[in-house]
């Protein structure tokens, strides 16, 4: 509300300035005074006077009187005849809405001003022409706001309610609807003031609108052009009076616009795109953690702690390991600014391994996805950790630590991502072929024809028929199971060493998925050094394809293991909950653990869990369980796991 | 999308059906006699000889299916009528005037696309800094100011204080290119400003608005350079809606030119509507109308056309 106060005032002060003209100690708007004509501004004349000796101060509060009225009259009357049309339209529907709406909407076939010269033409120039004019201008727009915002309205319970009862309908559009329709309605009211204020000083201007003597603006500016040379300050005083109260007119309809409809919040833009440096998600922190991960050595300290967790079992280094990842919100001065999401997350994934991330909605499996491609939003950021990467060519670094650009020569190449829903993951206004081949020409240095045949063999790779006539289709045009195909063909296309698919099978239809998990199958054994996190809700999933499974909850890592070892004895009670939550059979949604996933900021003290948990006890409330370690390879975050799994 | 452009076509000529028929009701269903409104001044009474001579001219005493026959039919066949003041050929004078006002109406939207689609991008990107708070403001002012009084300032400014180019006036290409340019250039470069002020904000709204899609997420985690993504996945999405605004906004133009063509003296359709008005020249005025609503709905099916082209999923809607 506070943000009204501005425009209100001002046209609160043009508003008494013109009411109170008559009684103003002003001089007189006629009077001339040829032998002073042009004068600059004075004691008596502040202005200065005008080519006639009138006094430009005086004329100029005047003819704020003739714009105002003919834009505040006119908006009004065609506020009241729009809306009335638009309620009738919207409630009544039908045959009512033709010829109320869509009646009015014929006047919108004409430019604006055409018609408003039409009108001049048939009825004259002068005041209620110009009224009229104006009015028949903007009916329709109230109309259609008014309509949009009866449609929204007449469909909800309480209307329904008021019909069944047998409430009149005009009760009804009355006192139900039309306080619902009123913040538009007000919006578009300032709005139309505007630019009914720069039609009726156009229409002046051209001789066309207020008759002299009346003073206008449009005239004002109209006699100060023949007198430039005299005197071009005529020409600036009105000019600003006009722009001036315009702005402000705009300005209250931006400023009512914000207040009563919160959806307009501004969006912050987008991080990434801005230059070096900004796009660092920890840029005071990189220099402090590079040097650990930057070497060989660095990378081996991570990994060597990861291995000592599984019992200093012997294996291949580490294609990536997750240490202590910690997301936070991170809107500097914002509500919940500092608010963790995802905290203290640890894991690893060696090559040609699939690991499968499980939890329910907003458990942060996808945020710990997101966070090692950098591809976090704008207003979350890694405020700790580091996910040691062993590049292709055997350099190791920290993709927490990396900037846009450091990402940018990873993501597609070495990192690919598979997104959830592939018709808004992909462009639609480009060709599936072209997508395709922009992902292989960012990475490689080969022609675009060669890249638009690899594109094919690729879409052929991931089993969609006819490729080459497919390559040429837009997004809408394939089938939700061929988009996913087509998505995973884009991320595979340079053989990467490490894909990230965020639950890709999520938003098809069961036999869609089964295919969409037998073809990452396929393409694991094309390219076997390949590991995959696989993000997902579907514990079914997790036993056909994962090796290892990490079970995430409220932003932590509660147990994690080899998948069949986990199944058959779950170490922490909310993966035992889960598991008990599958039907036989394999459905595909978790169901029926009491009690909801608390939000971020309102953690419980000690274990996440514990609300929910059937096992919790004092202790499991107050302090924060450690992870533990039940067996090799595996690890838990439940305090009394010994006793209740 | 050939069904989409026979549908958008056909609707088209059904909305040019209305608007012709709408002008003619005007002014046959005001109440009165037309003939005696257009020739009485304020409350002077008209002269009953002049008024049976126009009726006699109008055709007023004709039945009213007849006039509207002869509307219809004089429009089919391009013969729009002859002023009332020089007995000219209205169709004649649309035809040299006309093409003189889309030059302005077409530079003006070429200077403001190609100055309003970068800075509305700018502010998008940079949201919430300085550059976005400094086009905000310019875009405001810009919109708040009629265009009459930004020509009359530019003259006051250019030609009158620091004689830079003239006040105005038009010189055809063929005599002198360069000079019809430079004059081209004040109607256009004022009309340009508003429309610059339209276009930077529907970009910056509309790029706003694709950056938050997953399509671009897509594009970043393919690791295509920054430039790459905001050409062809952030700015081409979001110039769909961008054109279809410009597009309106150029039909408005066609009848709306009339204020910058009187401030600097631009020889064109909408100045020749305004004298036409002023001396209530019925079949000028109507002829005027007519072609120029014709060519408001004729845009309005271009750009519904172009933007389908640029959007492959619009054709499907229909």
């Amino acid at each position: 509300m506070r943000k009204l106060i501005l425009p209100v005032s001002i046209i609160a002060v043009i508003l008494a300035l013109v009411l109170l003209a008559p009684i103003l100690p002003l001089a007189d708007v006629r009077a001339m005074d040829i032998p002073h004509r042009f004068a600059g501004p004075s004691l008596q004349h502040w202005l200065g006077q005008d080519e006639f000796g009138r006094d430009v101060l005086t004329r100029l509060i005047f003819g704020a009187r003739a714009s105002l009225s003919i834009a505040i009259g006119s908006a009004l009357a065609a506020a009241l005849i729009g809306a009335t049309l638009g309620l009738l339209g919207g409630y009544f529907r039908g045959l009512v809405e033709l010829v109320t709406v869509r009646a009015a909407e014929v006047v919108l076939c004409l430019p604006p001003l055409l018609l408003a010269l039409l009108v001049v033409t048939i009825l004259g120039a002068g005041f209620w022409p110009l009224i009229l004019a104006l009015t028949l201008l903007y009916t329709p727009n109230y109309a259609r706001v008014v309509y949009a915002a009866t449609l929204q309205v007449r469909g909800l319970d309480y209307v329904t309610a008021q019909r069944a009862l047998g409430t009149h309908p005009l009760t009804i559009v009355l006192r139900t609807l039309l306080p619902n329709v009123l913040p538009p309605l007000v919006v578009q009211i300032s709005l139309v003031i505007a630019s009914a204020i720069v039609i009726e000083s156009g229409l002046s201007f051209l001789g066309l609108g207020v008759v002299p003597p009346t003073p206008s603006w449009g005239l004002m500016i109209r006699s100060a052009r023949g007198a430039m040379e005299q005197a071009p300050m005529l020409l600036v005083w009105p000019s600003l009076a006009l722009a001036g109260t315009i702005l402000t007119f705009n300005l209250l309809c931006d400023r009512l616009q914000s207040v009563l409809d919160p959806r307009t919040v501004p969006v912050g833009g987008a991080i990434w795109l801005r230059r070096r440096g900004a796009t660092s998600p920890r840029p005071s922190s990189r220099e402090a953690r590079v040097p650990r991960a930057a070497g060989p050595a660095g990378a081996g300290a991570v990994t060597d702690r990861a291995a000592t967790d599984r019992s200093g079992e012997t294996k291949p280094a580490d294609l990536l390991a997750i240490e202590g990842l910690t997301v936070a919100l991170d809107r500097p001065g914002g509500v919940g600014s500092g608010m963790e999401l995802v905290r203290g997350v640890s894991l690893a994934l060696r090559p040609g391994e699939t690991l499968a991330l499980v939890g329910e909605s907003g458990s942060g499996k996808t945020l710990t996805s997101l966070a090692v491609t950098g591809l976090l939003p704008d207003v979350l950021a890694v405020t700790a950790g580091t996910a040691a990467y062993v590049r292709r060519d055997g350099t190791a670094l920290d993709l927490l630590a990396e900037d846009e650009d450091g990402h940018r020569r990873l993501r597609g190449d070495e990192i690919s991502m598979v997104f959830q829903d592939a018709s808004a993951a992909l462009n639609p206004v480009h060709r599936i072929g072209d997508q395709l081949a922009e992902g292989i020409l960012a990475h490689r240095a080969i022609g675009r024809a060669e890249a638009a045949n690899e594109a094919v063999a690729l879409l052929k790779r991931v089993g969609i028929p006819d490729p080459e006539r497919r390559a040429r289709a837009y997004p809408h045009e394939l089938s939700g199971g061929q988009r996913q195909r087509a998505m995973i063909a884009i991320a595979v296309a340079n053989r990467p060493k490490l894909l990230l698919a965020d639950e890709p099978t999520t938003a098809l239809d069961p036999t869609i998925q089964a295919q969409i998990l037998a073809l990452i199958a396929d393409l694991k054994r094309d390219n076997p050094d390949m590991g995959v996190v696989f993000v997902t809700h579907n514990l079914a999933v997790v036993a056909e394809i994962a090796d290892r499974v990490a079970v995430m909850y409220a932003g932590e890592l509660v147990e994690e293991g080899p998948v069949a070892e986990v199944f058959a004895r779950p170490r922490h009670p909310y993966t035992a909950a889960l598991i008990g939550s599958v039907p036989e059979g394999g459905a595909e949604r978790l169901v029926a653990i009491p009690g909801t996933v608390p939000a971020p900021g309102q953690m419980p003290p000690g274990c996440r869990f514990a609300p929910r948990c059937d096992h919790a006890e004092a202790i499991c409330r107050e302090s924060e369980p450690a992870e533990f370690v039940p067996a090799p390879g595996r690890r838990t975050r439940c305090l009394r796991y010994e006793e209740v799994t | 999308m050939l069904r989409y452009i026979a549908y958008r076509s056909l609707l088209a000529v059904f909305l040019v059906w209305i608007v012709v028929t709408l002008v003619f009701l005007m002014l046959h269903l005001v109440p009165g006699d037309p003939a005696e409104l257009l020739l009485s001044q304020g409350s002077t009474a008209a002269d009953p000889q002049a008024v049976a001579n126009l009726r006699e001219r109008l055709g007023l005493d004709d039945p009213l299916w007849l006039q509207y026959a002869h509307h219809i039919g004089g429009l089919l066949t391009g013969d729009l009528g002859t002023s009332f003041r020089d007995g000219a050929s209205v169709t004649g004078q649309i035809v040299q005037r006309l093409p003189r006002t889309l030059e302005v109406i077409v530079a003006a939207a070429l200077i403001a696309a190609a100055l309003g689609v970068p800075a509305g991008t700018l502010a998008a990107v940079r949201s919430g800094g300085w550059i976005d708070t400094l086009i905000s403001f310019l875009s405001s002012v810009a919109l708040s100011t009629p265009v009459f009084v930004v020509g009359s300032v530019v003259i006051l400014v250019f030609a009158q204080e620091l004689r830079l180019v003239p006040a105005g006036g038009y010189v055809p290409f063929a005599v002198d290119p360069a000079r019809h340019l430079l004059l081209l250039m004040l109607p256009a470069g004022t009309v340009a400003l508003a429309l610059w002020a339209v276009i930077a904000r529907m970009t910056r709204a509309s790029v706003l608005d694709v950056l938050e899609r997953d399509y671009v997420r897509t594009a970043r985690a393919k690791g295509l350079s920054r430039v790459k993504i905001l050409r062809r996945h952030v700015v081409r999405n979001a110039m769909i809606p961008v054109l279809t605004v410009l597009g309106l906004e150029m039909g408005t133009l066609i009848g709306g030119t009339v204020l910058v063509e009187f401030v600097f003296n631009w020889p064109g359709l909408s100045g020749y509507l305004v004298s036409a008005v002023d001396a209530r020249d019925y079949p000028e005025v109507v002829g005027i109308v007519m072609v120029i609503s014709i060519l408001f709905v004729f845009l309005n099916l271009v750009v519904d056309i172009v933007s389908a082209v640029l959007d492959p999923r619009i054709s499907l809607t229909r």
